[in-house]
């Protein structure tokens, strides 16, 4: 990962026996370290700047495992965030985390390991449904991986399951441990893509289209399941070309049979975090389109333009596969239809529909 | 801690009952004065062509950030202070306290919305030109505008300034306009004043025949169909289809805000239960209106 360093961990009280804890101070021997109240912020946090250099070691107490928050008045896909912690050390402009408000530094929850036999018991108790989990929520799954080993006790943990699978999404190339990893079974590595030039501009300190689209041929030759997720989608002029890049090297690189899903979804935030973003990131361009408030408070862009776009990118992807699993994320039925042709009409059949892709491609 | 004021009035009252308040004055190193409390009784006096007045001279190890606390406790208990002066306290609190706690302690008592974000609204106003500053403390320019100003260039920021006080705005009007034209600005790579400067505002600022409140109403309009040219089209769209349809009068249908939900609401206006019901006959041998919904559809977006 380019320019990453950590400065200073912070551990709060609580978390000093966890074994993350020990693992974390164990990689970084030299790193000053400090002892912290839980949710006091320790005065060298900068909350306006996310404190991306701090690391801070939570002894968690909420739930770890948790629906993803959609909203009624779009449909949804029914997944499920594995909450490891928060914040992560890229530098996405547009990242919705940078309206949290109270939350700087980089956060890992310590005591997830051990938490792990509740996350089982609730998996193992509802045998007949899928649960569909990832980690790439609330921060990047593979960026802290080097620390952290999350990957080391996830794998096997969720492997080992019929009934789910475990997403890892990522914007790095980070994918070393997973490699030597002899878990494959259940495990999605998926990546965020963007066009060349949003990259560039927006997605600070990640790796390049092409390092991702490298890192993902890799990890599906050493026979894991892919997962590909154009979001945010952003409209600029050129946008088209733009995407049509990322689509073709896509094709060069990455054979489709094995690609579990895609998702497209428009960039969309709230008031706050426009604020936020025009405060860190002043000369960005994200905000240049015609944003309308959408039903759930978030603006997106006016629907004939989120129209357009799923639809030519759609139209292309399916031209180098017919069957990627394609959805769109947060949308409306009339959105799927006039961009995809078809709607899931609720989060139900969505569920059912994403389900269904893991019995077909992961086997029951 | 002044600025912008209209020193009348106290010239008026200390020229008729003298200094009651002394003011407080620093010893500097150099031997000068730093006036603590008191800067516009100093200033009145000297306009009034005296030579002397009585001040009290704090002690040498007074501490600045008590100096300070002393300034702002005077004026807070003699007048109201403007917006500029608010910005002036609050940024030399900031060099003795945390942004917290000046955001706890001192932001509400200065009658300011305690958020970090306004703060830093306030924080920055000092930095501006004084033509802002002055339409700042006059009220004619909102703390808002004036901060989001402080990101463009000098020329863009006098020319905004020269927009919004020259016509009656409300700073709610001169907030969305701002945005869109520093949007517009960015999206089209030009400058804010360029797009300010761009003949159909221009047209409606030279206009003689309409008066400020239609102006302020068209430059509104001018801006808003440059920033969602596309929207603004589904709308023309939409209207041109409704008035197509010969609806009965007082009859309306209106679509869901920005199109975004799939809902639309039928308004019918009546008096009488019969007159109710010969609109709704109306209306359902009305031909085309079962395409309604699609009126705004096919915008070309740009
Ligand atoms: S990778 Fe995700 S969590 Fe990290 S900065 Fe980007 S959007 Fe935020």
């Amino acid at each position: 990962m380019k320019g990453f360093r950590i400065r200073r961990i912070l551990i709060e009280r609580g978390a000093e026996s966890d074994s993350l804890t020990k693992r974390v101070l164990d990689e970084l021997p030299n790193a000053p370290r400090e002892h912290v109240e839980p949710y006091e912020l320790a005065p060298c946090e900068n909350i306006e700047e996310m404190d991306k250099e701090s690391l801070r070691i939570i002894h968690f107490k909420g739930e770890f495992l948790k629906p993803c928050p959609g909203t009624k008045r779009y449909i949804c896909c029914g997944y499920k965030i594995l909450n490891v912690g928060s914040n992560c050390p890229l530098d996405c402009s547009y990242c919705y985390l940078q309206s949290y408000v109270n939350q700087p530094s980089l956060r890992i929850f310590s005591n997830l390991q051990e938490n792990l036999d509740v996350i089982g018991d609730i998996i193992d108790s509802s045998p007949d449904r899928i649960f569909r989990i990832g980690t790439g929520e609330f921060t990047d799954s593979l960026s802290l991986d080097f620390l952290t080993g999350w990957t080391d006790f996830l794998l096997p943990f969720f492997s080992r399951r019929k009934n789910c699978v475990l997403e890892l999404k990522t914007k790095t190339s980070s994918i070393k441990s997973l490699i030597a990893s002899r878990y494959r079974k259940a495990i999605v590595v998926a990546w965020s893509l963007n066009t060349p030039r949003i990259i560039a501009n927006e997605e600070h300190k990640t790796a390049t289209l092409k390092r991702r689209i490298l890192a993902a041929q890799e990890c599906q030759k050493a026979g894991f399941f892919l997962g590909f997720h154009f979001d945010p989608l952003l409209y600029y002029p050129g946008w088209e070309a733009g995407y049509e890049q990322t689509v073709q090297l896509l094709e060069r690189y990455i054979a489709p049979e094995s690609v579990i899903w895609i998702s497209l979804g428009s960039f969309r935030y709230m008031p706050s975090l426009k604020r936020a973003i025009k405060r860190r990131f002043p000369g960005t361009n994200i905000f240049d389109g015609e944003f309308v408030a959408g039903l759930d408070g978030k603006f997106r862009y006016f629907k004939p333009i989120r129209v357009e776009m799923y639809g030519k990118l759609s139209e292309r992807l399916d031209k180098w596969h017919h069957d990627l699993g394609l959805y769109l994320c947060m949308e409306s039925d009339d959105v799927w239809r006039q961009s995809l042709g078809w709607s899931p009409e609720n989060s139900e059949n969505l569920c059912s529909y994403l389900d269904s892709r893991v019995r077909k491609l992961m086997g029951d | 801690m002044s600025f912008s004021f209209d020193l009348e009035p106290l010239k008026a009252s200390i020229d008729r009952f003298g200094v009651l308040n002394p003011p407080y004055l620093l010893r500097n190193s150099d031997s000068h004065f730093t006036v603590v409390v008191g800067y516009r009784r100093l200033l009145a006096v000297r306009e009034l062509g005296w030579s002397d007045t009585v001040c009290q001279i704090l002690p040498d190890d007074f501490p600045p950030f008590e100096a300070l606390l002393l300034n702002l406790q005077d004026n807070l208990v003699h007048r109201r202070l403007n917006s500029v002066e608010k910005g002036m306290v609050l940024k030399r609190l900031t060099r003795f306290l945390e942004k917290e706690e000046v955001l706890a302690n001192f932001v509400p008592i200065l009658g300011i919305p305690s958020n970090r974000q306004t703060l830093e609204q306030f924080l920055g106003l000092e930095e501006l030109e004084e033509a802002i500053r002055i339409s700042v403390a006059m009220e004619r320019l909102s703390p808002r505008v004036a901060a989001l100003m402080g990101s463009l260039g000098r020329d863009d920021r006098l020319r905004m300034n020269d927009l919004f006080t020259s016509l009656k705005w409300s700073f709610n009007q001169q907030w969305e306009a701002a945005q869109w034209i520093v949007e517009i600005a960015s999206r089209e790579g030009r400058s804010a004043k360029d797009v300010i400067d761009e003949g159909e505002i221009v047209g409606v600022l030279d206009n003689e025949r309409v008066n400020n409140p239609q102006k302020v109403k068209s430059i509104v309009k001018i801006l808003r169909a440059r920033r969602f040219p596309s929207l603004v089209e589904a709308e023309k769209l939409f209207k041109k289809g409704l008035s197509g349809l010969s609806l009965p009068s007082g009859v309306n249908i209106i679509p869901a805000p920005s199109f975004e939900g799939i809902d639309y609401k039928l308004e019918i206006v009546f008096t009488k239960g019969g007159e109710l019901k010969e609109k709704v006959a109306e209306l359902s041998h009305l031909s085309g209106l079962e395409k309604v919904t699609e009126f705004w559809k096919g915008t070309e977006h740009r």
